[in-house]
């Protein structure tokens, strides 16, 4: 199968904030600053875990230039927590703390060094409680309990939607309480009759680093009240839900929150939900003027990281290499609040066994409250996680039965259409092509010399999230298109991309197509921009858009006509009369109305209906290769050869394509091969760039092949499907796979740092007794 | 975090300078390590002495048997000056590979010695080159080896009234390897492995320990990677353990000389 090649959608054009963000003239939050607007500083807790006793402000109110000093108890009068799924993320600590660099108190000042000197004033007195700062600490039996209170979790039916088992969060209020925030099950056939009876059983046990998606950008936010409305201007992914916890907070209507965002400077997912607007808000409400609340890296890791997870995988196989059974038990460990985990979670659940035939399933996942900072979303969703699991012990089992990595993979994907979770979308995508599309490239190029090993590893994630999406496309009287949608730019260039298919669908040129996004007051309604849904989704609802714009200019046109609505023919940016004469849009607009003004509105709306009633939306396909050579001696890895397949349907601009699937590849090299978050004691030892190691341009492959596959088996405009996060998935899986080939040995702990690969090769325990 | 406010002074000679310090007006460079560390609080220095304003501190020439450096001359200049490349290769290549390229720019060989920081590859490189490092104050000039000029972490012979002027390299200088074991921001090891110019061989190991540590020996076929080894001091943190360091350390010494010894055969 093959898409059809168009005039504008498909093309590698220029980006739209290309000019702007080179420049440095694009904005960003931190570039907005009201007139009157304050300053504002977060004191964080120095401790894990602790009760506090007393908060003096007294000596920072002293301070020159402190307004105020905001603390838990100035919030009485609001609700004081936010959390989509489970509202247990105080504002600012209430009672108690749970982790290291917790909010305890706000000041704000006039600018941003007396709030500095303010917050460094501000004395809290705490009596230490016993911490948990691991996902095993946290579940023993006697383990110091983080949270006491029943919080009533989230009754979203989206949020159960996406969870492969319906129903609704427990979120271990069942006594006696755990530190288990969220459990997700997912069981079908009978394991144990089928491992009883496998020819191999594989048992292995892994562990996934934390990590810090790194956006340039940290978080930032700054708020403002006017009478009775509050308008924010953040660094948010999803500004209409951050809006509804603001909603919440202060008890207005929706309507009165205006949470508006500029550029971002990144996300991959940790910008998702609601991080630092109420912060800034409260600081806003308690002084009644402008604040402005700007985070640097070590404040935004302490913010939000993704869950860390120890899991544990047994799967029992026939002499052939079939899979008869999976069993998996994940531990996430996440944070002190829990954010967006129980979804990391579910999502964690429904990936880790892979797009296999899998006859019989058992997954148990437990996300587990720790004293550390909170994890939340990062691209992937608990993909990489599961992956490493799964994918690493499909390795060991065709070393065990002497099959080729690639060859098992081949006996064991579904194939196209077919089912990966019961009663859910089946794949649309081919993956045993994409797989012999990875086989050859690395072949092609594989060097058989000792201390080199290659790897392969197969995702395929349910995404796109929850497909509700709403546009709005406006016509002017010069034939120009305004297009507005609540999807946010972040980098990944769906502004571009939105534009591109306004143009092809009007027959517009793209020059006179502008989008205006991602303001809850200005903007159409959108759910979220993450699971790479936006062209797909949003692409849908744009597109309906445009298509509704089409039939009201056509019954425009057939009044002023005078002629039956039929006989208007559709042309690009026309309209065509039976006699051959071409309607321009504008003109069609200006003579409805008369007097050379007036416009036309277009809206489109996606729900679950129709192409998009089956969950999920679509699958986003994670494809990938690594060849590797090891130094033996210092247990260096260099990457030589990284393949990906970017399955995307129909790539709207194949440029961007590539450059989405490099970047997640990329990032997914990070956490196998660089990333982690260490703790040591109540703090992290490595919060800041230089000590946190993110690749750089010289780790990159010596080949490095992104190839862009279009079956048009999407479900967006022209076959579409969403890319973006699909080839960070499988990178830690396929490097350590790599590995193991070049070493004999089998890695069970990212990153594979130079130490760890050296003492994995020399057989050295992961540390050293003391 | 937030810069603490602090007066500038920006002299245009070393006297006017030498006249502003004191122990809480400090010298300024690049600022690379100096801004940070304010910025983290760790120093709160009430004025800065700003050095980039003095000519002779960016100069770089010789003088018939020694290669002049000013103590402001940053790493980028240092990587592609042609004086430095024809007499002093190994501190062009090591150079080249300083940081990142921000730090390059921006980042002065003065202001990388004065700080101490013990993963410098800047120290590493002037032992093995037997550089003399220039110090001025009021009330004179001294020379100090670059051998006795470090003595712990952030710790240098350097007096808080004294500027570093210039550092002097004699001529013609050794030559040989500079190679170095990174993983990230800073290196973990690095082995400098020059043959000197009066025939004999030095091994600086430089980065793993508090100091670097050196040894003199007749022949490359002497050296003996687990003595020198045993004379650092590597402690366990991020980019290893202190068993981890010990073992590259010891590959780097001996990849260090083989290539020495290759290169002269
Ligand atoms: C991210 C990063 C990576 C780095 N990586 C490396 C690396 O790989 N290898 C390496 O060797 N180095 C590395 N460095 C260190 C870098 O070389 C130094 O930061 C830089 O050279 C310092 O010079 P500066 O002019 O910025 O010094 P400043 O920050 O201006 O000053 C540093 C200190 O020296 C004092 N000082 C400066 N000049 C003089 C003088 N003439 N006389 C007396 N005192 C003076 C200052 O008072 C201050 O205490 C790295 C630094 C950073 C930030």
């Amino acid at each position: 199968m093959s898409v059809e090649r168009r005039r504008v959608a498909g093309q590698a054009v220029q980006r739209r904030d290309l000019f702007e963000k080179v420049t440095g003239a694009a904005t960003y939050t931190v570039d907005v600053t009201p007139p009157g607007c304050l300053h504002a500083k977060v004191v964080r807790s120095s401790r894990a875990h602790a009760r506090i006793l007393g908060i003096e402000t007294s000596a920072a109110l002293a301070v020159p230039g402190v307004i105020a000093v905001v603390t838990a108890s100035d919030l009485a009068a609001l609700f004081p927590r936010f959390g989509h799924i489970i509202p247990d993320h105080a504002i600012l600590a209430m009672e108690k703390v749970r982790y290291y660099g917790e909010p305890v108190a706000l000041v704000v000042a006039e600018n941003i060094v007396a709030a500095s000197d303010g917050a460094e004033a501000v004395q809290v007195r705490y009596e230490d409680l016993p911490a948990a700062m691991d996902a095993e600490a946290a579940l023993a039996p006697d383990a110091p309990i983080l949270h006491d209170d029943d919080y009533g979790a989230s009754g979203d039916e989206s949020f159960s939607e996406m969870a492969a088992t319906p129903g609704l969060p427990d979120h271990g209020d069942s006594p006696p309480r755990t530190n288990v925030a969220h459990t997700v099950d997912l069981s079908w056939g009978d394991v144990d009759a089928a491992l009883a009876q496998a020819h191999i059983v594989v048992e292995n046990r892994v562990h996934y680093p934390m990590l810090y998606a790194y956006a340039m950008e940290p978080y930032n936010a700054v708020a403002s009240f006017t009478e009775d409305s509050l308008h924010v201007v953040s660094s948010a992914q999803h500004p209409f839900m951050v809006r509804t916890d603001l909603a919440r907070i202060f008890s207005l209507p929706l309507s009165r929150v205006r949470v508006q965002v500029p550029y971002l400077g990144g996300g991959y997912g940790s910008k998702s939900y609601t991080k630092i607007e109420p912060l800034a808000a409260v600081g806003a409400w308690v002084v009644r003027q402008p604040v402005k609340l700007v985070l640097d890296v070590e404040e935004a890791i302490y913010t939000t990281r993704a869950d860390s997870a120890a899991i544990t995988v047994r799967s029992g196989f026939d002499a052939e290499g079939r899979i008869l059974a999976r069993a998996f038990d994940i531990v996430l460990d996440s944070g002190a609040y829990a954010d967006n985990s129980p979804l990391v979670l579910a999502k964690a659940v429904n990936r880790c066994f892979g797009p296999y035939r899998v006859p019989n399933l058992r997954v148990r996942g437990r996300s587990v409250y720790t004293n550390t900072s909170p994890a939340s979303s990062y691209r992937g969703f608990g993909a990489p996680q599961g992956a490493l699991a799964g994918e690493t012990n499909l390795d060991r089992a065709a070393a065990q039965l002497g099959i080729d990595p690639v060859e098992i993979r081949r006996r064991n994907l579904v194939p196209p259409g077919g089912e990966i979770l019961p009663g859910k979308r089946g794949i649309d995508a081919d993956l045993p092509a994409d797989l012999e599309l990875v086989a050859e490239s690395l072949q092609r190029d594989a060097r058989t010399v000792p201390g080199h090993g290659i790897g392969v590893a197969c995702t395929a994630s349910d995404a796109g999230a929850y497909p509700i999406s709403t546009a709005i496309v406006r016509v002017q009287t010069d034939g120009s298109v305004t297009v507005l949608s609540g999807s946010t730019e972040m980098g990944q260039g769906s502004r571009s991309v939105l534009a591109q298919l306004v143009a092809e669908e009007l027959g517009v040129p793209i020059e006179a197509v502008d989008v205006v996004q991602s303001d809850t007051a200005m903007s159409s309604y959108e759910r979220t921009t993450g699971a790479s849904r936006t062209t797909t989704l949003v692409g849908l609802a744009v597109q309906r858009a445009c298509a509704d714009a089409r039939a009201k200019l056509t019954e425009m046109a057939a009044e002023i006509e005078q002629c039956p609505p039929e006989s208007l023919a559709q042309g690009d940016g026309v309209l065509e009369s039976a006699d051959g004469r071409k309607l321009a849009f504008g003109d069609i607009i200006s003579r409805w109305f008369g007097g050379d003004a007036g416009e036309v509105t277009g809206v489109g709306t996606l729900r679950r209906d129709g192409r998009t009633q089956k969950m999920p939306p679509f699958w986003e396909v994670g494809m990938v290769g690594v060849e590797v050579g090891i130094d033996p001696e210092t247990g260096v890895v260099r990457v030589d050869q990284l393949v990906t397949v970017a399955d995307v349907g129909f790539a709207f601009n194949p440029k961007a394509v590539e450059g989405q699937d490099l970047g997640a590849a990329t990032q997914g090299l990070g956490g196998a091969l660089f990333e982690e978050l260490v703790y040591d004691g109540p703090q992290l030892v490595n919060p800041n760039m230089v000590e946190y190691r993110v690749p750089r341009m010289t780790d990159l492959a010596d080949k490095i092949e992104s190839i862009v596959v279009e079956r048009g088996d999407g479900v967006g405009p022209y076959g579409a499907k969403g890319g973006g996060e699909g080839a960070l998935n499988p990178m830690g899986a396929a490097v350590a796979n790599a590995v193991a080939m070049a070493t004999g040995k089998w890695p069970s702990r990212l990153p594979l740092t130079p130490e760890r690969v050296w003492r994995l090769v020399n057989d050295l325990p992961e540390v050293d007794a003391e | 975090m937030v810069l603490p406010p602090f007066a500038l002074h920006r002299p245009t000679t070393t006297a006017q300078a030498l006249s502003l310090l004191a122990e809480d007006s400090v010298p300024y460079s690049g600022g690379t390590e100096l801004l940070l560390a304010m910025r983290m609080g760790l120093i709160r220095p009430t004025a800065l002495v700003d050095l980039k304003r003095i000519p002779e501190m960016q100069e770089i020439r010789t003088d018939r048997s020694r290669l002049l450096i000013g103590a402001g001359v940053s790493h980028d200049r240092l990587a592609t000056d042609p004086l430095v490349e024809q007499h002093a290769r190994l501190l062009a290549a090591a150079e080249r590979e300083v940081g990142n390229a921000r730090v390059r720019a921006q980042g002065s060989i003065g202001g990388n010695i004065c700080f101490g920081e013990p993963r410098s590859d800047v120290a590493t490189v002037l032992i093995a080159l037997e550089a003399e490092l220039g110090l001025a104050n009021s009330a004179g000039e001294r020379s100090v080896p670059a051998e006795e000029f470090f003595l712990g972490p952030y710790w240098t012979a350097r007096d808080a009234t004294e500027l570093l002027t210039a550092i002097s390299i004699p001529l013609p200088c050794a030559e040989g390897v500079y190679l170095k074991f990174q993983t990230v921001e800073r290196p973990t090891v690095a082995v400098a492995a020059v043959r000197r110019p009066g025939g004999d061989y030095r091994v600086v190991v430089g980065a793993v320990g508090e100091v670097p540590v050196w040894a003199d020996y007749p022949g490359v076929g002497e050296v003996d990677p687990v003595d020198l080894v045993g004379r650092t001091s590597p402690v366990s943190d991020l980019t290893g353990s202190e068993r981890y360091k010990r073992h590259v350390t010891e590959v780097y010494i001996r990849r260090a000389a083989e290539l020495l010894a290759e290169s002269e055969r």
